[in-house]
């Protein structure tokens, strides 16, 4: 079909919207936009609904332009261009899906799949795994190679958390750039030549810096699988639900995997004011505390300890053994344990105030709780039970880093201020335990926290109490040696909010459901002071949350809905 | 002999004097006159329009003109300019930069400070490819040599103009003849091509403008300096192909070895006059490699052709680096380019996927071609792989393999099948090159 006009400049292209001074307009695929300059060709398709296919680029590290996955067509330049190196110009005219473009992909997929295993049924990465999605989409579906392939290292560890499969990279780079540019550890590099190329580490230097769960997050193929997610689960069963790591004060957004009530992994989940792509190993694998510390599944009652509080229960006698402790709950049914639990906690606690004197009691509460929760605390132990001495004990660990690891180990110290139940402090821990230590505090309420477990607390110091209440979800010594363990929800089975330490609020989420007979803490808390004449209703988190927000000027006008799932920086925080 | 006038070598005047590639022997014969002359009475910009105007164009391979080059430097002069000499010569079927660095590096080195001059850089780097031991030494005592007579250093020939040259050997990678891969490997960093743009002029060495630029190319701006741009213009073939050209001939020929001509010599003169003609008189020329192995082969049909940049082009090929590789009826086609892809598929760097997989895929399939064990589709699959590579690499590497396999394939194509249809090399002489590719592990 012989047409006389001039070659390129005839495709007729829609009118280009103006463009102001810091920005250009072009089309791409006959859609006319306009972006800032020094956008990519493939991030201006991105604004546009066209996903340029892509293995190597990403967008948290430099451009390596090695897979040519992106290749694009664009009008007057002779060779197809890569969308991830090619910036958007004035009047340019990009073709993403025409008949040279499938080619070439094709071209591409045919050669990243000729050295490839195809062990997709044993891979970790199959469901989530690009070299699966674009052969779909872009591939011829066979292959014309009929040699025998390259082979490598199956199953190379490369770190305390990462294997390598040398078959299955396609040496997109992103874990070397990773390492050289967000870790900056600079443990991998790329070896030999050729189809023998190949991801390795340096000589006595493993893959072990704090953030080397990235590389497996980033790998847009099975090469680099994390040890502790390896052959656990098959990723389409895995429902992600997004949430907040509790692991620090950073609250880096994650996405917690859960399959038939378990939480399988922990990915970063991009929120460009806090983690944007990444997030710490130790972060990533802060849910496996759920799994593998004992659980506290039921309400807990030493015995002797049910009925009005006596002078029994003071230094020594029954309570010397943690044995001795069964669940008052033994036969009989849930609600019945529950209720009869808190009756004994409600009874310890007034009989403290009775014979020693409310100025006897004091708490501690957890700054890994969340708002709901430490909210509630103040209602409950300090304005409902009149407890005078609330205090929250610090977790400091290490230093902070450069990339997103605080020392402060607590995710919400900064709601716990806020909801007036104070900062972390560590001197007004020590206060009461010194209070304790001399026999001035007589009945202790511990919402979250391990004081023994933590050394805080002595064995000897215990003896004092006349009444211990302990609220977590995990049999910690603490638990053991209390008088009633109230068993509460773990991370991932409630939701809540956490104030990070730059004052953003953030939803984190109940991604399974509670163990046990477990119960978030606010609603264990509203139910002890019920005991104690708090009135009002709270069916929810997320209406307990509202009150929050109606009660407490940070918090005003927000609410879950309004926290979304970026999270809200707080005004005045 | 046809009727050539004798031709009076200009880059190769100073290899066969006794003593050559001293400074001594260097200087008797005029050397450095043009340096001085042109500090004395040229500025930088005078140089580069010099330069522009002898129509000099690259000898490293693309042949692109060397002032324009140049000129592609920003105007401003906020960070250090780099001069890169690319001594990397690799090409297979090419030897011209190895004999001048050996036996005339004076004249290179004259070169390097007049490119310096002309693009303002006080630091030349000139990255010789590792295997050229004798080559490093000598340019380095060239370098000292050059230094303690004053022509390099501070305040050369009491111009103002300062110059340090850095002899760096490569490590050994056919790759890192690609201008920016040697400027990574330069950099102390695994020689990896990058992305273009930006191109070394903006964005170079270390992060300022650099220029790159081939031995050869260097040699020729001291001639220029010496007899001037119109001098020069006025050789080979005007206006587009000026200039002496080495010219680098073996093969199946009497008397392979580096050849010096005017750009333009007929491939068969160079050929019959200067290689003294085919090895053995009872065979015939079956094709030739014009410009080294990275070009398309011509048939000897087409070898009816001039050896420039332009003419090479119209005949379907590329001067590429002079390296002219000539094949009589001997030589198994199949054998041949089997034993090139093995050299490419050992040197690619890895990075890109096209030619880290295609390299390796086009030594399969002619692997079992040459053994008898091709499959008849085995022909077009070259072709259209080769067609997946080319264009869609990083760097020109992936040209480079792609070119000899699409032009091997469709030129011989009758021979390509009977690998296939009498399961075997008909000729009988692909041993060596099934042992070449073994060794690089395809």
């Amino acid at each position: 079909m012989a047409e006389p006009t001039q070659p390129a400049a005839p495709s007729a292209q829609p009118a280009l919207p103006p463009a102001g001074p810091d920005e250009v307009a072009l089309t791409i695929d006959g859609r006319p936009l306009v972006v800032k300059k020094g956008t990519t060709v493939l991030q201006a398709a991105e604004k546009v609904g066209l996903l340029v296919p892509h293995y190597c680029y990403h967008p948290g590290l430099s451009v390596a332009g090695n897979c040519r996955m992106c290749l694009v067509e664009i009008e007057k330049m002779p060779k197809l261009q890569i969308g991830c190196a090619t910036q958007a110009a004035q009047g340019m005219v990009v073709r993403t899906a025409n008949e040279r473009v499938a080619r070439t992909r094709q071209g591409i997929m045919e050669f990243l799949l000729i050295n490839h295993p195809l062990d997709c049924p044993i891979c970790d990465q199959a469901g989530e795994c690009r070299l699966q999605q674009y052969e779909a989409a872009y591939g011829a579906g066979f292959s014309r190679f009929n040699e025998e392939k390259v082979h490598a290292a199956k199953r190379e560890s490369l770190g305390r958390h990462v294997m390598f499969d040398g078959e299955r990279c396609i040496k997109c780079t992103r874990c070397i750039r990773f390492c050289d540019e967000v870790s900056r550890s600079h443990e991998l590099g790329l070896l030999e030549r050729g189809d023998h190329a190949i991801i390795g580490t340096f000589p006595g230097k493993p893959l072990d810096n704090p953030y080397s769960g990235n590389t497996v997050d980033i790998c847009p193929v099975g090469a680099l699988t994390l040890k502790e997610f390896r052959f656990k689960a098959r990723v389409w069963f895995l429902k992600d639900v997004p949430s907040v790591c509790a692991g620090c004060a950073r609250g880096c957004n994650v996405n917690l995997a859960t399959y038939r009530n378990q939480i399988h992994r922990m990915t970063p989940r991009f929120n460009a004011e806090v983690n944007e792509y990444w997030i710490c190993d130790p972060g990533r694998l802060s849910y496996q505390a759920l799994e593998e510390r004992p659980r506290l599944a039921a309400p807990l009652v030493r015995r002797g300890s049910s009925g009005a509080a006596g002078p029994h229960l003071s230094a020594g006698g029954e309570s010397a053994g943690a044995a001795s402790a069964v669940t008052a709950s033994a036969g009989s049914a849930p609600a019945d344990a529950w209720s009869g639990a808190l009756d004994a906690a409600a009874a310890l606690l007034r009989g403290v105030a009775q014979r020693s004197g409310g100025q006897t009691l004091a708490a501690l509460v957890s700054a890994r709780l969340s708002v709901e929760d430490l909210f509630m605390a103040r209602r409950v132990l300090h304005e409902t039970i009149g407890i005078s001495r609330v205090a929250v004990p610090a977790h400091e660990e290490g230093d902070d880093d450069r990339l997103l690891i605080r020392r402060d180990k607590t995710p919400n110290g900064r709601g716990a201020a806020l909801v007036g139940v104070g900062a972390p402090h560590a001197g007004r821990v020590k206060e009461i335990l010194e209070d304790l230590a001399a026999g001035r505090v007589r009945g202790l309420v511990v919402v979250g926290e391990d004081p023994i477990g933590d050394g805080l607390l002595t064995e000897a110091a215990r003896r004092n109490l006349d009444a211990l209440v302990v609220v977590d979800w995990w049999r910690s010594p603490t638990a053991e040696a209390a008088d009633v363990a109230l068993p509460s929800c773990g991370y991932g089975e409630a939701e809540g909010v956490f104030v990070n330490f730059e004052g953003r609020a953030q939803r984190v989420r109940a991604a399974i459901r509670p163990a046990g007979q477990a119960d978030p803490v606010w609603r264990i808390l509203a139910a002890l002071g019920n005991r104690f004449g708090l009135s009002g209703d709270y069916p929810s988190a997320s209406r307990l949350f509202d009150e929050v927000a109606s009660s407490t000027p940070v918090f005003a006008g927000l609410s879950y809905r309004a926290l979304g799932e970026p999270g809200v920086r707080l005004k005045e925080a | 002999m046809s009727g050539t006038v004798a031709y009076e070598p200009l880059l190769l005047r100073n290899i066969d004097k006794p003593g050559s590639g001293t400074i001594d022997v260097y200087l008797a014969g005029g050397g450095y006159e043009g340096l001085r002359r042109t500090l004395k009475e040229m500025t930088p910009e005078k140089l580069l329009e010099e330069v522009k105007a002898s129509g000099l164009r690259g000898r490293g391979g693309a042949g692109f003109p060397t002032g324009m080059k140049w000129s592609f430097l920003p105007k401003t002069k906020d960070k250090p300019r780099y001069l890169c000499v690319n001594a990397d010569e690799s090409e297979p079927g090419t030897f011209k930069d190895r004999l001048l660095i050996e036996r005339d590096p004076h004249l290179v080195l004259e070169g390097i400070i007049l490119a310096s001059f002309a693009i303002e850089s006080r630091r030349a780097f000139f990255y010789i490819r590792g295997e050229f031991h004798k080559g490093a030494r000598r340019f380095q005592k060239a370098v000292e040599e050059a230094t303690a007579r004053g022509f390099l250093g501070k305040n050369i020939l009491g111009s103002g103009f300062d110059l340090d040259v850095t002899v760096y050997r490569g490590a050994g990678a056919y790759i890192c003849g690609e201008e920016t891969a040697l400027l990574e490997s330069l950099e102390g960093k695994r020689g990896l091509p990058r992305i273009k743009p930006p191109f070394p002029a903006i964005v170079g060495l270390y992060g300022c403008p650099t220029i790159i630029n081939n031995v050869e190319t260097l040699a020729n701006v001291t001639l220029i300096a010496e007899r001037g741009a119109a001098w020069y213009a006025g050789l080979g073939r005007p206006p587009k192909n000026t200039g002496p050209k080495l010219y680098c001939v073996s093969g199946h020929v009497k008397r392979p070895g580096v050849y010096e001509a005017a750009l333009g010599i007929p491939l068969m003169e160079l050929i019959n006059d200067r290689a003294g003609g085919l090895l053995r008189a009872d065979r015939k020329l079956k094709a030739v490699i014009p410009g080294g192995s990275s070009m398309r082969i011509l048939p000897a049909a087409k070898c009816d052709v001039l050896m420039d940049f332009d003419s090479l082009v119209a005949a379907g090929s590329m001067l590429g680096s002079a390296g002219v590789v000539v094949m009589d009826d001997s030589t198994c086609m199949v054998g041949a380019l089997l034993n090139l892809a093995a050299f490419y598929a050992h040197e690619s760097c890895g990075q890109c996927t096209p030619c880290r997989e295609g390299t390796g895929w086009f030594v399969k399939i002619l692997t079992r071609l040459e053994r008898g064990e091709g499959r008849a589709e085995d022909v077009d699959l070259l072709i259209d792989v080769a067609s997946r590579v080319e264009g869609n690499t990083i760097c020109p590497f992936g040209e480079a393999i792609a070119w000899p396999i699409d032009s091997y394939v469709k030129t011989f194509r009758a021979e390509f099948e009977e690998h296939v249809t009498r399961r075997g090399c008909p000729i009988g002489a692909g041993a060596f090159a099934l042992q070449a590719a073994s060794v690089t592990g395809h």
